[in-house]
């Protein structure tokens, strides 16, 4: 049959893209309506799941981590709110609190030493020691979830990585990048000196040294003229772990 | 966590910049603070009342690191000793330095509780006693620095509560506690 151009023919093809779109619509919003349902069921499944190991989630941290795995793909947030059922149930939220206000507290009491840059492990490990108490074993997944919530609050906490360690920033100084260079090499012995930055890193002796007055002055670095080969030597406490107990008593990491 | 003797180091002696003054000034504070507490904390367990800067004194190297503070650091951190009214120089030329774990005034109202406690009011001690005798084995009287032991009594003698008297020989010196 001969196509029919003209004004009939544009009316007829618009026509059949209406149906065709309609048809795309029904399509789509079946779709969703099922996956809204499955959705549902999953939720309730997860609700059901929660309330039946809600010890085993607020004791065992490994469990807990993979809680959270399961509820971020169902997209469920148990620490959106402090409020409502998960709340309520779990007690998550209270739990991640607490361990915010900790974190917060042991970073401003270690700032004096380490200028507002503490290691994770140090951190995870100072935290496990004062809530020994509590006898919740605390990971440093569990830390950094509390931090993340903590930025929510606009709190200037961060957590960057440098070499193979994770820090957290309590205060707003920003690391460039020779600063971020720099503590990497000391991540190995705690500590660099001139001579160690000048070979490592092709770097003239001014700009180590510019580097490192800077961290020198915001408190992340401490002097050492007291070995026998006389060298200054440049000791960086946040990659290190001064405080806390190391060895036995069992450090966990993610 | 090491030991110095039975007495528990803190972590910081463990960390070498420690022992090296430092240049910025926040954490110049942070350290000073942390040697005051540990001089003070160190002097009063093993009831050490004078420092002597030329002598060997265990808590100004430690081995395991090997630091050791220089004579300015020391210098400094005892003058912040003495600067809090802690500590006292003994002489002129700062080598001796005495340490008041405890101020005299808190020997003093320390020394009084103890009178209370024990029934001494109206009675005499030697001082001998006072520093080495039966009745004081377990205080903090225990061993006390004689100069210091009678700056407090001369303080409870202002007060009334005491009366310092010398007896024949400088062994017999002693005091009678009031009510």
């Amino acid at each position: 049959m001969r196509r029919r151009p003209g004004i009939a023919g544009l009316k007829s093809a618009a026509a059949a893209r209406d149906q065709y779109r309609l048809v795309g619509e029904n399509v789509a919003r079946i779709r969703a309506d099922v996956m809204k349902e499955q959705l549902e069921t999953f939720r309730t499944q997860l609700e059901d799941f929660a309330r039946k190991h809600k010890n085993d989630i607020r004791k065992n941290p490994t469990f807990r981590s993979q809680f959270h795995e399961m509820c971020a793909k169902v997209g469920v947030d148990p620490l959106a709110s402090n409020k409502g059922f998960w709340a309520e149930l779990l007690g998550i939220g209270d739990f991640y609190y607490e361990l915010g206000v900790q974190i917060v507290d042991i970073c401003l009491s270690t700032r004096s030493h380490n200028g507002g840059l503490i290691n994770l492990q140090e951190l995870c490990s100072l935290l496990c020691q004062r809530r020994k108490v509590a006898r919740e074993a605390v990971t440093e997944d569990d830390c950094l979830r509390a931090i993340s919530k903590l930025k929510v609050l606009g709190s200037g906490f961060e957590v960057i990585s440098v070499g193979k360690k994770k820090l957290v920033r309590s205060v707003p100084t920003e690391l460039n990048k020779d600063h971020n260079e720099i503590l990497e090499v000391a991540q190995a012995q705690g500590y660099v000196t001139i001579e160690e930055l000048e070979k490592r890193l092709s770097w003239s002796s001014g700009r180590a040294i510019d580097a490192l007055e800077t961290l020198l002055k915001e408190g992340l670095a401490m002097i050492d003229d007291g070995h026998r080969d006389g060298k200054r030597r440049y000791w960086f406490p946040c990659v290190a772990s001064i405080f806390s107990a190391q060895g036995s008593d069992g450090l966990r990491s993610s | 966590m090491q030991r110095l003797g039975d007495f528990k180091l803190p972590h910081f002696f463990n960390y070498p910049p420690y022992f090296t003054l430092q240049p910025v000034r926040e954490t110049r504070e942070k350290q000073v603070q942390l040697w005051k507490e540990l001089i003070l904390d160190y002097c009063r367990s093993q009831k050490i009342f004078v420092i002597s800067l030329e002598e060997d004194f265990p808590l100004f190297s430690n081995p395991v690191v090997e630091r050791s503070l220089s004579h300015e650091a020391r210098q400094v951190f005892l003058a912040a000793l003495v600067n809090e009214g802690r500590a006292e120089w003994v002489d002129k030329s700062h080598k001796k330095c005495l340490i008041l774990w405890l101020r005299i005034q808190d020997w003093a109202d320390y020394i009084l509780n103890f009178v209370k406690e024990n029934g001494f009011e109206d009675s005499v001690m030697t001082i001998e006693d006072m520093r080495f005798g039966i009745e004081t084995r377990g205080t903090e009287l225990a061993g006390i620095d004689r100069g210091v032991l009678l700056r407090a009594l001369k303080l409870l003698e202002q007060k009334g509560k005491a009366a310092i008297f010398k007896g024949a020989s400088a062994d017999d010196e002693g005091v009678k506690f009031s009510a």
